[in-house]
């Protein structure tokens, strides 16, 4: 299983609430961070989440067991390793 | 480890070599409105052929200050060799309250023959750029939240991870993340240990 760490912050919130609404996609908080997992990929499309680049390219906080295959102005996208 | 109790508090000042005092001062005192605070005068001492120099400092607000030296008779030297993404990793931030007051900062730079190159809304800050008449990059920012508990361990973990990674062959963002979803897991599982 692929998941997905986001901090628990305000400027990152819309990022994992667009991730949240992907397709068997399981949300539960760890400690300070926000984990999105799936057996599946998670993708994120960034106008969905509204966020300005500065905050886009820094939201990744972790990753477990999977591996960013797309990360540029149009998406993130993390698939099982 | 023995206690090391965090007693210092933040910047004195930071110093910087120029060349051109008469560009520096402008800009410093007369476009950013930045007073001088304190300027030394000294003969050369201590090492051989040290020069004479003028050592000044600008207030930077916070008790703070910006500080140069100007060396007499030394012939003006710029490192052009530096790589342009290691030379603007050095730079000075300056702290102010909040939007407007950027506001207001970057209106004195536009007015000037050195205008606000860049402004960027960060994660938890905005700021705006300017290199300086000695070529030094220059930052005024505003935080745009207050830093609190999350920020201080989420940085502690990623500081422990890039340690690891740094230390490993081939260090990499990817391997990063991998040894940092380890970590936050860890420090999970002890969170919940110690929750009733």
């Amino acid at each position: 299983m692929t998941a997905l760490y986001i901090l628990d912050a305000e400027e990152f919130g819309p990022i994992a609430d667009v991730a949240a609404t992907g397709p068997e996609v399981r949300e539960r908080r760890v400690g300070h961070y926000r984990e999105l997992s799936s057996d599946g990929s998670i993708s994120i499309d960034r106008r969905a989440t509204g966020v300005r680049h500065a905050v886009w390219y820094s939201a990744v906080a972790a990753i477990r067991d999977g591996q960013v295959v797309q990360y540029d102005k149009d998406a993130l996208r993390v698939a099982p390793r | 480890m023995p206690e090391r109790p965090h007693l210092v508090r933040g910047v004195d000042h930071a110093a910087f070599p120029t060349f051109d005092p008469a560009a520096t001062v402008h800009f410093y005192r007369d476009v950013l409105g930045f007073p001088v605070a304190h300027a030394i005068t000294a003969v050369g001492w201590g090492p051989a052929q040290h020069p004479d120099f003028v050592h000044f400092f600008f207030d930077i607000g916070g008790g703070d200050r910006i500080a140069f030296f100007y060396y007499f008779g030394t012939e003006p030297y710029r490192d052009d060799e530096v790589p342009r993404l290691l030379a603007e990793a050095r730079h000075l931030a300056i702290h102010v309250d909040s939007v407007e007051v950027l506001d207001d900062y970057q209106r004195r730079l536009d007015g000037s023959p050195w205008p606000c190159e860049m402004r960027v809304p960060h994660e938890t800050l905005e700021s705006i750029y300017v290199h300086d008449p000695n070529g030094y990059l220059i930052e005024l920012t505003c935080p745009t939240r207050m830093l609190g508990e999350a920020d201080r361990e989420d940085g502690e973990l990623t500081v422990e991870a890039l340690l690891e990674v740094a230390a490993a062959p081939d260090p990499s963002i990817a391997k990063l993340w991998s040894r940092k979803a380890e970590l936050i897991a860890r420090t999970a599982e002890r969170l919940v240990e110690v929750t009733p």
